[in-house]
């Protein structure tokens, strides 16, 4: 093939494929890892105790267990909630907007703007969370600031509506990447059609409804990809700020097998429960990517 | 772009406000890292000093960043290096079936890693890799489906047409990739470096389950441990800890900021 014209190549295949040993053999780790994962979701395998060692096939009996025990359901419930409002509308639609609202502003007020969200992106998980924690609790810049002034008895508000707070949070942290990726996509929209658009007499509405959005529509796409898995399966942040609790209210899937594989130590159990993620963003993903390729 | 300077202003105003309530979560955190006497409520300092920071860098809490550091730029490096050996030869040689082979790859990495982690620690377990070692070298196969697929993107984007010149000059295939390949996506590569390096430093899961000992400990399971135990908590130190955790994903953004909107070109447009 074109490999032919490229004789520094074709006269080191060998080197070449040397150079690619290292990462196939990770890649067939990971592979062989995951194979194993779900291998072990029909086994009864425990982290410790005698199931531990002597573990058996079960067959589909974790698998009714999703279905039939408390908990996988209400998890997911959560999760789609958790996932709906934090990056669905919070991140992409405060991302879109920013990056609308920053496209026509001076480079000063885009930078400044910029680098304070980006702050909130690039804090490690355990920062953020720990932060949170302590603007939202009795003490904390919330009340501090905006309830006791306004003569309310302070709330401590990581506790009496903590899914709302971790909902929040995830805003605050995420909401950089959809930024991101809005403004590389609204910068590259070519002038000219914004203004023919403006000449025609279209409203600012009418020009960012009618003409920008389909223009974005595969960077759209591809930036719900991305957030919808990624905080589908985020666990640092919810399990550090919250724990799951209290009680279940912010235990979201990936919580809630953390909690069932290294708490309670049901890694089959677990295993299940992964799997059942995989399936759950494999069929969104598709959905995504379909929305992705289909044409105008 | 907006000719009506009322409009413009008010978008002024409101990007403003914005990133006020965007940072306003900070001044707890500096409040009380510089103060001496914190007890954790958010109130100006009494007594303004750098005691808290030097507590963060000594005893257990500094052998923390250490730790965090060997681990982030250790997956980086490595991550990078295998990175790069595969993805030149994935992206020149026409290899049948390799753009739907990374693809299945990142989205096979989609999968929530709590779910891989039980036969990677079954794994690192019987290897004798409970360490930090074992962390970079997971993280490394966590992190090498997108690694190889944004490094052969980037390689995609250097013309072969230099190469071929360098050839007729008569150039090796190892100065070829040293001398045209590597330097013209050297963006690229800072990218990916960056995001490994920043992925490995927050990483928390997977620290959380390999290291059995306070000695071994990452910032991130150090400091979840700090603010986990209930009781006498020293609020000042907790928070000058974060600082310091915080400050490299920080900074090493700012130092390659002008290469991310190029990464970011990247991620996008191939999306």
């Amino acid at each position: 093939m074109k490999n032919q014209a490229n004789p520094w190549l074709t006269s080191n295949l060998l080197v070449l494929g040397l150079g690619m040993l290292p990462a196939m053999l990770l890649v067939g780790a990971l592979l062989y890892f995951t194979a194993w994962a779900f291998a072990f979701s029909f086994t009864d395998l425990a982290l410790v105790g005698r199931k531990a060692v002597e573990w058996s096939w079960v067959g589909f009996e974790n698998y009714e267990r999703l279905f039939t025990r408390r908990g996988f359901l209400e998890s997911l419930w959560t999760t789609v909630i958790f996932v709906f409002f934090s990056a669905i509308v919070g991140q992409s639609v405060l991302g879109f907007l920013l990056a609308a609202a920053l496209r026509g502003s001076a480079s000063s007020i885009r930078s400044v703007v910029e680098v304070c969200i980006m702050l909130g992106w690039l804090l490690p998980d355990i920062v953020a969370a720990f932060l949170w924690s302590a603007t939202t609790n009795q003490t904390g810049l919330i009340n501090q600031l905006i309830v006791v002034p306004l003569g309310f008895p302070p709330i401590n508000l990581i506790n009496d509506y903590a899914l709302p707070v971790v909902t929040i949070a995830n805003i605050w942290k995420g909401t950089a990447w959809s930024y991101l990726l809005f403004s590389a996509a609204l910068d590259s929209i070519s002038r000219e059609v914004v203004e023919a658009a403006k000449v025609d007499g279209a409203t600012p509405f009418q020009r960012i409804w009618l003409v920008m959005l389909p223009i974005i529509r595969p960077h759209i796409a591809t930036n719900m990809l991305f957030i919808t898995i990624w905080t589908f399966t985020y666990f640092p942040l919810i399990f550090a700020m919250t724990g799951g609790g209290p009680g279940t209210q912010t235990q979201t899937l990936a919580v809630y097998l953390y909690l069932q594989s290294f708490s309670r130590g049901n890694l089959g159990y677990g295993s299940a429960i992964s799997v059942a993620m995989l399936v759950i963003v494999g069929v969104l993903s598709l959905f995504y990517l379909r929305l992705l390729r289909e044409p105008k | 772009m907006e000719a009506n300077p009322a409009h413009s202003r008010l978008t002024a105003i409101a990007l403003a406000f914005m990133a006020v309530i965007w940072v306003s979560p900070f001044s707890w955190l500096f409040l009380n890292a510089f103060n001496t006497a914190s007890t954790g409520q958010l109130e100006i300092p009494s007594a303004v000093g750098l005691d808290n920071f030097a507590q963060a860098v000594s005893g257990n809490a500094g052998r923390q960043f250490l730790n965090s550091m060997l681990i982030a730029a250790g997956t980086a490096t490595l991550s990078v290096v295998i990175g790069i050996a595969a993805a030149y030869p994935l992206s020149r040689l026409k290899i049948p079936g390799r753009n739907a082979f990374l693809w299945t790859l990142v989205l096979l990495r989609m999968l929530p890693s709590a779910g891989v982690l039980v036969p990677l620690y079954f794994a690192a377990q019987r290897g004798g890799l409970l360490n930090q070692f074992g962390v970079i070298i997971a993280l490394t196969i966590l992190n090498l489906p997108f690694t190889l697929l944004l490094l052969k993107n980037f390689f995609d984007t250097v013309p072969i047409e230099l190469e071929e010149a360098a050839y007729v000059e008569g150039a090796s295939l190892f100065q070829i990739v040293t001398k045209i390949v590597l330097p013209m996506s050297r963006a690229g590569i800072a990218v990916v470096w960056f995001f490994s390096f920043t992925g490995a430093w927050n990483e928390f899961l997977l620290p959380l389950i390999f290291a059995r000992v306070q000695d071994a400990f990452p910032m991130s399971v150090g400091l979840y441990a700090a603010f986990g135990q209930q009781g006498a908590v020293d609020y000042g130190f907790l928070a000058a800890y974060s600082i310091i955790y915080a400050a490299p994903a920080v900074g090493v953004y700012f130092l390659l900021r002008r290469n991310m909107n190029t990464g970011f070109a990247g991620v996008g447009v191939k999306g």
